[in-house]
């Protein structure tokens, strides 16, 4: 059996995983382990970059049950294994050394996280390059427990939140399980081309449960509305560098399933049927910007930095979807574009917050203030990654966002294109909180010691702030594998060169705007300099204001209760409807489960015995005198 | 070896268990002193039936065998059926005792178990409905005796209500079964099956009905099924990983033999399938809301064994295998949980634990997620509302299931990191000692695992074995070539 190449990557995988229990007790050994990830990168970059074959199969079949599996990868999951195995090295460069040694202090198992992330890597890219829909289901399962895996190994409060993924994912699971269910009988076959082509003679209700059952149950996975409740305190509670990994990739696996089901197995027709008088397409956007909407806003309250990011990149995913559910070729390049941004500015912020944590401790914003003279190197990650996520140039995450709102207008879109807007305003004003309560006033005096992280830590996240910086300004990069996942699953291409988007009325390229930015900055530095500004560095406490001169206890930071006339606006607002319809939820079906219980109960064991009896006697006589079945 | 020995299987255990109180009496042991002779003694007896089952060969599997008893030819005499099913479950209730038989019992527990034993193996051969009942019956006597003796101030009255369920029960059956003999004349599940196709009245499907309830009380069929959370926290783990685990498939099995041989009309599997629903739903929601785990598990069980049900009353090519797969899967898994629950939770049972739960819960690539796929997708071909309703109440009982299975897990990382202050019993800081449940409960593990690996040949065997008792034509066949000339 000669090795393809994808079994070469899998092989590394496995071999990550192996090693990753052996050498994962030495803080050191973590390098070993980057250094696989590495070889990972290298092996996706090759296929990524190699253009003679636009699917790489792997050698290895198996055979159970009658069921043929084969695993390959193609465009889309060529970009998903790139983002994945390129996040899966940031973050364990960032584990090496002084994280993990602090992280094995404090009580938690290195090996085990190392091997909860090696895991996660393994089982996403068995995901990604399933080859029909038993490998699919597979893929999935696994992914999604070594997801629940990583988030509750700090156990606690963790352990809490991963049971609620638990449950959550396991609700997805069993969503996607019966649509597969349904397909493969219809079908009699578990490939995609056999499903594909059995899918045109099924009747129109069942096409519509599938897509429902398709959407819902992969979506809960990437936090769709009303499925996304789980989300943000899993990651927020999962330890620093695996938060990053899972918000950076694991939540966009969701995406990836449904595009795959939707389009490549079922060719998209599904999106075009329409439910009690608009067409699913239409409903599907407004999923999408719902979900960009409340957790967005949701997040803008959260006092924790971790909860804050978590909840926006349930938000986030909302743009990935708004985008490709446009299915045109400006609207799916920038949602499939946004995986990548998405993920690249995430994992910087997760790991600036990460090190925040490392260094004070705590990630409580009302708690934190002034780090930017302490932190300069995580700081500028942090301002690269907010201007990302709120979707700024020169930052990739502008690119993205400019193409979905682009497609929005061109369709005509303009109340969906609305929705995204104050999507965009929530995000902006939160971030805002996030980067000024943490690194900008003044610094609290028992924060006056610390120093700024290590190099194995602040290294990741300045590459990843440089990759912001330089796929912001060059998208035509990220495009170019975007384009290539756009053609596997047979959506239109967009026209773009290296500097981005070539579009009838109006084009895009970065590298003009991007010129024209950072020209005018250096106008204003030459102004601000060559007039003579001059600045002198003060102790923030050598102050003084309105006459009294400032003392630590005296805080001229207020980050306490922040938006605080902001939040008495909108507070009429956040109703916790979702919060109430899961405890709905949970009540009846502890109701129910109360009512059912209460049948082993009874003090007379016989009663229910007896009712059983007379109604199924009473049955067969019915049946017996020429009654038909059920 | 020639087939004659095959009653030995039945009838060996139930001379030492009659023998043995006598021969306590010889010795001098006192009734409520362990002995280790008579210890030996019975673990020999059903070491030997093992040694048996395993000379008459699995090539059961391809040829089934039927031994007719004392001279007589089927409609008058009594007869012995061994096909492949009958030959996994003697070997599963053998292995079962082996590994769960008490050491230090008293005399009075031997000589229960060992009727028991023989009882479970007569029903697990039985070729006619009378002996079914008289095993069943015998199954039964067994069991108070077993439960009775379990210590504890409850387990008298956990007993008696068992008692009385259970005497419903077989009063049910035994009218069943009446009506049956005065319909057809005859109790031989072949003969029967031949006169089965004229289903003209009321009369067999309503017979059918009341030996579906009557059997169904051990089978933890819903609405018969209330000892199951009382006996189950009552007894000892081992005896509850040997109800759970064997004794249930077996009259499950009884079920299905009567089903699929006298009654494959559709007026008799939808009952089963509504009773199934009921039993699903009612056993996964109870068990989400019981905090002791072993009521847990015991409604977990009373939730499988309701999936179970669901898949037999498919039909015969979809529904036997994934009900066969559903049964052994939990014959192996349950039987594991009761036991990991004996002991403090350490870190490594906790892995055990959750690797049986994954199981459980149909997480690929373990066993347990093909006995479901072959369930889920049985459901959704053979369609219709019913099953519809089945096929979601499936879904959704799977995420319950999930749910309550991992705060178990839950409970242990909680008590792992005491409050301070705080002293718990349950959870031992350092690993203890296994012993011979954790030891037993581990093999199961090994098991599983084997299974998940060798899943290819294990599905091929297992289908041929449902094909095997699916096959009317070649009971009826065999049980007749064997007929005294």
């Amino acid at each position: 059996m000669e090795l393809a190449l994808l079994d070469m990557l899998g092989i590394f995988a496995v071999g990550t995983v192996i090693l990753s229990l052996l050498v994962g007790e030495h803080v050191r050994g973590g390098q070993q382990l980057s250094l696989l990830y590495l070889l990972q990168l290298v092996i996706v970059s090759f296929m990524v970059s190699s253009s003679e074959s636009t699917q790489f199969s792997s050698a290895l079949t198996l055979e159970l049950q009658g069921v043929t599996m084969s695993w390959r990868l193609d465009g889309l999951g060529l970009y998903f294994a790139l983002i994945t195995v390129a996040t899966a090295l940031f973050v364990s460069v960032y584990m090496v050394g002084a994280w993990g040694a602090h992280y094995r202090k404090q009580g938690g198992s290195l090996p085990l996280l190392h091997f909860a992330l090696s895991l996660n890597v393994l089982t996403m890219l068995l995901l990604l390059a399933s080859g029909d829909l038993l490998s699919l289901f597979i893929g999935w399962e696994l992914a999604s427990w070594s997801a629940f895996l990583l988030m509750a190994l700090a156990g606690g409060t963790a352990l809490k939140s991963a049971l609620r993924y638990l449950v959550y994912a396991m609700a997805g699971a069993m969503m996607v399980f019966g649509a597969i269910a349904i397909l493969v009988v219809e079908a009699g076959s578990f490939q995609f081309a056999a499903v594909n082509s059995a899918l045109v003679q099924l009747e129109a209700e069942t096409s519509l449960l599938l897509l429902l059952l398709v959407v819902a149950g992969f979506g809960v996975k990437m936090g769709l509305l009303p499925f996304h409740l789980w989300q943000a305190s899993a990651y927020a509670e999962t330890p620093g560098p695996g938060a990053a990994f899972l918000g950076a990739i694991s939540s966009r696996l969701g995406l990836f399933a449904i595009l795959l089901v939707l389009f490549k197995v079922a060719g998209g027709g599904w999106l075009n049927q329409s439910l009690a008088g608009v067409s699913s397409q239409t409903l599907l956007a407004w999923v999408a910007v719902a979900t960009i909407i409340f957790p967005t806003f949701t997040a803008m309250r959260q006092n924790d930095a971790r909860e804050l990011l978590a909840w926006h990149g349930i938000g986030q995913g909302g743009y990935m979807l708004l985008g490709i559910a446009m299915m045109d070729p400006l609207g799916a390049a920038g949602g499939l574009l946004h995986v990548f941004n998405h993920a690249t500015y995430q994992a910087a912020l997760f790991l600036a917050v990460s090190a925040v944590i490392y260094r004070t401790g705590s990630s409580d914003l009302n708690h934190l203030g002034g780090l930017v003279v302490r932190m300069p190197l995580t700081f500028v990650t942090m301002l690269v990654g907010i201007i990302g996520l709120a979707g700024l140039p020169p930052t990739n995450g502008f690119v993205s966002k400019w193409l979905v709102y682009r497609s929005l207008l061109e369709q005509g879109e303009v109340l969906l294109f609305v929705g995204a807007v104050v999507g965009t305003l929530g995000t902006i004003l939160s971030v805002y909180k996030l980067i000024h309560n943490s690194f900008l006033g003044s610094l609290r005096l028992e924060h006056q010691p610390i120093r700024e992280v290590p190099w194995t830590m602040w290294l990741p996240m300045l590459l990843l702030s440089l990759i912001i910086l330089l796929s912001g300004i060059f998208p035509g990069v990220p495009l170019q594998w975007v384009s290539a996942a756009l053609l596997s699953i047979g959506l239109p291409v967009p026209e773009f060169n290296l500097g981005g988007v070539v579009a009838e009325g109006g084009s895009l390229d970065m590298r003009i705007i991007s010129g024209v930015l950072f020209a005018g900055f250096a106008m204003a530095a030459l102004i601000f300099y060559g007039m003579g500004g001059r600045s002198r560095r003060v102790n923030p406490l050598d102050n003084y204001a309105g006459g009294h001169f400032l003392y630590a206890a005296n805080r001229y930071h207020y980050s306490n209760n922040f938006y605080a006339g902001l939040m008495h606006l909108i507070k009429p607002w956040y109703r916790g409807l979702f919060q109430r319809i899961e405890q709905a939820v949970v009540r009846l079906l502890a109701v129910a489960a109360g009512l059912v219980q209460g049948i082993y109960l009874q003090a007379q064991a016989g009663r229910m015995a007896l009712v059983v009896t007379v109604l199924l006697l009473w049955w067969g006589s019915y049946v017996g005198q020429g009654g038909g079945g059920l | 070896m020639s087939t004659e020995w095959l009653p030995l299987v039945v009838a060996l255990p139930l001379l030492v268990a009659f023998l043995l109180q006598p021969l306590a009496h010889w010795l001098g042991v006192r009734a409520e002193r362990p002995s280790p002779v008579l210890y030996g003694l019975s673990l020999m007896t059903i070491a030997a039936t093992l040694w048996i089952t395993l000379q008459l060969g699995s090539d059961v599997i391809a040829q089934p065998l039927s031994v007719t008893m004392g001279g007589f030819n089927t409609p008058v005499g009594i007869n012995l059926y061994l096909d492949g099913l009958a030959y996994l479950l003697l070997l599963a209730t053998q292995l079962a005792l082996l590994l769960l038989w008490p050491a230090g019992a008293a005399v009075r527990t031997h000589v229960l178990l060992l009727v028991l034993a023989a009882s479970s193996m007569g029903l697990a051969l039985s070729g006619d409905l009378f002996n079914l009942y008289v095993f069943y019956e015998l199954l039964a006597v067994a069991t108070f005796g077993l439960i009775a003796a379990s210590p504890g101030r409850a387990a008298p009255l956990v007993s008696f209500r068992y008692l009385l369920l259970s005497g419903m029960g077989s009063v049910l059956a035994l009218s069943g079964i009446a009506l049956i003999y005065s319909h057809s004349g005859s109790l031989n599940l072949a003969d029967l099956s031949m006169l089965a196709a004229s289903g003209e009245g009321s009369l067999p499907i309503a017979a059918f009905l009341l030996i579906l309830v009557g059997f169904g009380v051990k089978a933890e069929l819903f609405a018969v099924n209330s000892w199951v959370p009382e006996v189950y926290s009552v007894t000892s783990s081992r005896f509850a990983a040997l109800l759970a685990g064997v004794v249930s498939k077996l009259a499950v099995v009884m079920i299905v033999r009567i089903l699929l041989l006298l009654f494959p009309q559709p007026e008799a599997t939808d009952p089963l399938l509504l009773l199934g629903i009921l039993g699903l739903v009612s056993g996964e929601l109870a068990a989400w809301r019981s905090n002791d785990f072993r009521r847990m598990l015991a409604y977990s069980s009373i939730g499988q064994l309701g999936m179970i049900f669901i898949a037999f009353s498919l039909s015969l090519e979809l529904g036997l295998f994934a009900g066969l797969a559903l049964s052994f899967h939990h014959m192996v898994v349950k039987p594991g949980l009761f036991l990991l629950l004996q002991q403090p939770l350490s870190r490594w049972r906790v892995v055990l634990l959750i690797l049986f739960a994954l199981s459980l819960v149909g997480v690929p690539p373990l066993p347990g997620f093909w006995a479901k796929l072959a369930l889920l997708t049985g459901l959704v071909e053979v369609g219709g509302w019913l099953n519809g309703v089945a096929a979601v109440t499936f879904l959704v009982a799977t995420v319950v299931e999930a749910g309550y299975l991992f705060r178990i897990v839950q409970r242990y990382y909680q008590e792992e990191r005491p409050i301070a202050g705080s002293t718990s019993s349950t959870v031992a800081a350092v690993e203890s000692p296994w012993g011979w449940e954790g030891g037993v409960a581990l093999m199961l593990g090994g098991v599983l695992l084997a299974v998940t690996l060798t899943i290819n040949p294990v599905t091929e065997q297992l289908q041929q074995i449902a094909l095997q008792s699916g096959d009317r034509e070649r009971l009826i066949s065999t049980i007749t070539v064997s007929e005294v000339e």
